[in-house]
């Protein structure tokens, strides 16, 4: 027997008593008046950054604001213009290190935590991490009240992976003194864009 | 022994004071996010009835579970012990030629002694969460589930790095410097590791994912870069579905850490296009027995939070290495238990059974009943403390007889006259910490005689 | 209603004052009160450390001396949990005092229900919420826990004239008694004590108050030990100061 059917065995004779799945249908879950203002106040609240672009604003122009000093800019979404680098068409994920700012879609915020659900949606997910600054483009009125809404919301594509990021990459690991920018980004910042098919 | 080892970990009472404040501050973070939630309470429950029915059907799940990863081309491996999952592992890495593997935070790598084995084949193995890195490179054990190098100040982190050539300011031991010195270095090696291994905070059976939390993004970093992936996961922590996950992903960090979420919560369904493979190794090592211990087998519901360490008194005044198994405190000691209760037998006396532990466990575990009864077994495990069985015969034989009570009752008051030299010898483990009670002349069994004697004469009146 | 007092084996030893405070609280409340002859231990001690056989035939006891009575009062919440929660499982369900079983607050609180006033107590009293009290009595919402705040003993020393209650931070953090836990880890008990007195101490009260004698003697013996002057007083001792 293989150890899957051994363990599968083990399993099935250990089992004791049995309980029924319990209906989570009646979760009086929190939901807000006005969820744009709570995720964008989650947001800062775990160290991120939430900023409401105006109708008919250039995003190329607000990340050169936002970052005056980034030189390599990586995304493969067609309305960022400044980008230097494709995370399509990079050779490996290593070329994109040194990126000072990477710019991602993200799909819905939650507003209970501050969270915007990314999935993969380029050949390199790297550019989500191993960028020093992240900037995710989202449409304002995409915005669910708590992780049980999102969670019926997310979705899949052939890339097979998808997260919710919640503010910058962080550690408290040396004697509890919280640090931004452990392992990934050093700074996340969520462009609330308006309800337009386009942005320029 | 705990309590040894504890009254050394005491000494240091200023190190003893901050370890005590430190984790008290996380219980209370913790406190503001379950106040801030009206409905904690209830996902407490859900996530407990979850777990209660998923666990009882585990083979159904993990069947499922398997079958779907299978679909989404991930390998599926199973293990029935630490040995199987360390050689599978090798296997794999031999297989694609890994010299270096990143790893993120796997309390069941640590539990399968996994690093070593794969060391001893000439792999290297780096660990990306920092406080595992800093431990790695220290070459110590965590001594917290979360929190792995808490016991480690600044300075000894700065001296680390320094030694480590990962620093190169001497000196410089400010927590920021240290942190971005530790990501350069990590950085450098994501970009080198052949492979990434991650652990599992859940596996979804419907769907075949694998989910990851991290604060650090280093899961990310860990299976962006390598060209293979590998997920370990033990087998209760599959659950059923997302809507579940949603449940769990709430609780999770708002018990273990009191923040609202951590910063990643990253699904993986497949290798991404650039990476060879993705595997996944399910591990037993001991879980499918533990489904048959009727007293303890909820102790499978564990999300490893670490919010029992952080609320428990006895914790956080001795610290993770007081205790005798690898994961401490509460779920410590039940775990320890299960494993191997010859070896774990004196931890199970570190607890007050003041029951704060499941009040606050995310997933209902009644960790403090549960050492109770683990307490009740030491004697058929032949682990009972000889001094305390006598000490429980003598009472037994003194409460057993109303009049041999009566009689020491009597004479209990004589105590208050022995001198101090007694009283206070190392025989008496009572006076190490306090002054000795005064014993009164009359107990109550003789003054309510007077008293009745009185209200009865009062009633002749 | 016929009153069964049991006074535990330390409450009788050590502060039979409380066990009378006690028996005249419930008197002046009109209530019929006996006191059984015969009482020993409830089995706590032995149960904790390891031994619960060792409690059935104390087990076997007790209902055999409260049979009679509609109620089993006792000045403590860890005996009278140990009752409740186990003497139905060790007498393998022959077991009818067990139901019957109640700390001296919740039954003043819960079925007496005491509306008047009380006694007499000009002083500052800082609460300890017993663990065995608040998480499995439920005599006060458990701190860790989103549930409406309530607290039994509170309410009871509101009846008290004079009498100002605080509570120390941490509000209900044990105070590392633990039975046989203090013999066997003695400096974490001794610390958890240590810590606990301290914080009662900066409340600025002048007395410690609690439903349970075990807890009170084992901070009272560290505070002695340390020099410090606070003092201690089981709760029911205040709800009849004066009486």
């Amino acid at each position: 027997m293989s150890s899957k059917e051994d363990i599968l065995k083990k399993v099935r004779t250990n089992i004791g008593q049995r309980y029924d799945m319990p209906d989570l249908s009646d979760i009086k879950a929190v939901a807000y008046t006005d969820p744009l203002a709570q995720f964008v106040k989650m947001t800062e609240t775990v160290g991120g950054r939430a900023i409401e672009v105006a109708p008919g604003r250039d995003v190329n122009t607000l990340i050169r604001q936002l970052f005056p000093e980034a030189r390599e800019i990586a995304s493969n979404l067609p309305e960022l213009s400044i980008a230097t680098r494709n995370p399509d068409t990079v050779g490996s994920a290593g070329e994109l290190n040194g990126t000072d700012v990477g710019v991602v879609r993200g799909m819905f915020g939650v507003a209970e935590n501050g969270c915007v659900w990314v999935p993969q949606q380029m050949k390199e997910k790297a550019v989500c991490f191993i960028s020093e600054h992240l900037v995710i483009l989202l449409r304002r009125t995409d915005i669910v009240n708590n992780m049980h809404e999102a969670y019926r919301r997310i979705a899949f594509n052939e890339y097979g992976y998808g997260t919710f990021i919640s503010g910058p990459s962080k550690t408290a690991d040396i004697a509890q003194v919280l640090v931004m920018g452990a392992q990934a980004a050093r700074s996340t910042t969520v462009l609330l864009m308006p309800n337009v098919q386009s942005n320029t | 022994m705990h309590s040894k080892a504890a009254k050394e970990f005491l000494k240091n009472t200023s190190y003893a004071k901050w370890h005590d404040a430190t984790f008290w501050a996380v219980r209370s973070k913790r406190d503001v996010m379950a106040q801030g939630l009206d409905e904690w309470e209830q996902l407490r429950e859900k996530a407990s009835a979850i777990k209660r029915h998923t666990i009882s059907h585990l083979d159904e799940y993990l069947d499922m579970f398997a079958a779907n990863a299978e679909k989404n081309g991930v390998v599926v491996h199973w293990a029935k012990d630490a040995g199987e999952f360390n050689d599978i592992v090798y296997g794999i890495l031999r297989q694609h030629d890994v010299k270096k593997m990143v790893k993120s935070k796997s309390m069941l790598t640590e539990e399968c002694e996994m690093n070593p084995y794969l060391e001893s084949k000439g792999i290297e193995v780096v660990e990306t969460d920092l406080g595992e890195r800093i431990i790695q490179l220290k070459g110590q054990k965590p001594s917290h589930i979360v929190m792995p190098a808490i016991h480690l100040n600044h300075d000894d982190v700065g001296e680390l790095f320094e030694q480590k050539g990962i620093s190169d300011e001497p000196g410089n031991h400010d927590p920021t410097y240290l942190t971005y010195r530790a990501r350069l270095s990590l950085r450098d090696e994501f970009l080198t590791a052949d492979a990434g291994m991650t652990g599992a905070n859940f596996g979804i059976a419907a769907t075949g994912d694998i989910v990851v939390c991290t604060n650090e993004g280093n899961a990310d970093m860990s299976t962006s870069c390598p060209r293979l992936h590998i997920a370990a996961i033990g087998l209760e922590k599959v659950i059923p579905d997302y809507d579940c996950l949603a449940v769990f992903q709430r609780l999770l960090c708002r018990a273990g850490t009191g923040q609202p979420t951590t910063t990643y919560t990253s699904h993986f369904r497949k290798a991404r296009p650039t990476a060879r493979e993705m595997h996944i190794v399910l591990v037993d090592n001991g879980r499918s027995d533990w489904l048959a211990n009727a007293d303890h087998w909820e102790v499978l519901k564990c999300i490893r939070c670490g919010s029992c360490m952080n609320t428990c008194p006895v914790y956080r005044r001795s610290g993770g290495y007081s205790y005798s198994y690898f994961i401490p405190g509460p779920v410590g000691i039940n775990l320890g238990m299960l494993r191997d209760p010859q070896q774990h037998s004196t931890d199970v006396a570190a607890c007050t059974l003041c029951l704060s532990c499941q009040s606050v466990c995310p997933v209902q575990i009644d960790l403090g009943d549960q050492i109770y009864k683990w307490r009740q077994q030491l004697e058929q495990f032949g682990t009972a403390n000889p001094s305390k069985r006598r000490m429980s015969d003598a009472m037994s034989l003194l409460f057993g007889s109303p009049a041999l009570y009566r009689t020491a009752t009597a004479v209990s008051p004589l105590l208050n006259l022995l001198p101090s030299f007694v009283i206070d010898s190392r025989l008496n483990p009572w006076a190490e910490g306090h002054r000795m009670m005064q014993f009164p002349r009359r107990p109550f069994h003789e003054a309510i005689k007077e008293e009745r004697k009185t209200e009865q004469a009062k009633d002749h009146e | 209603m016929k009153i069964g007092l049991f006074i535990p084996c330390y409450v009788d030893a050590v502060y039979p004052e409380v066990g009378m405070a006690t028996y005249k609280l419930l008197r002046h409340l009109g209530l019929d009160v006996d006191y059984p002859d015969g009482q020993t231990c409830c089995g706590q001690p032995m149960a904790n450390a390891g031994f619960e056989r060792m409690a059935v035939p104390l087990a076997g006891r007790f209902e055999r001396l409260f049979a009679a009575c509609d109620y089993v009062v006792a000045p403590s919440v860890s005996c009278t949990a140990f009752v409740r929660l186990n003497y139905p499982r060790l007498l393998d369900h022959q077991c009818t005092t067990a139901a019957k079983a109640m700390d001296v607050v919740e039954f003043l609180h819960d079925v007496v229900k005491v509306r008047q006033r009380l006694g007499t107590f000009n002083h500052r009293v800082s609460l300890h919420n017993s663990c065995h009290g608040v998480r499995e009595l439920h005599l006060s919402s458990p701190s860790e826990q989103h549930v409406p705040p309530f607290n039994k003993i509170k309410d009871l020393l509101a009846l008290v004239d004079g009498c100002q209650v605080v509570e120390p931070e941490r509000p209900d953090e044990c105070c590392g008694f633990g039975g046989m836990f203090a013999v066997e880890e003695t400096a974490v008990s001794a610390q958890m004590g240590r810590d606990k007195v301290e914080r009662h101490i900066a409340t600025g009260a002048e007395y410690v108050t609690g439903p349970d004698c075990s807890c009170l003697m084992h901070m009272a013996g560290v505070a002695r030990k340390q020099g410090l002057e606070i003092r201690f007083k089981h709760v029911v001792e205040i709800l009849a100061a004066g009486l």
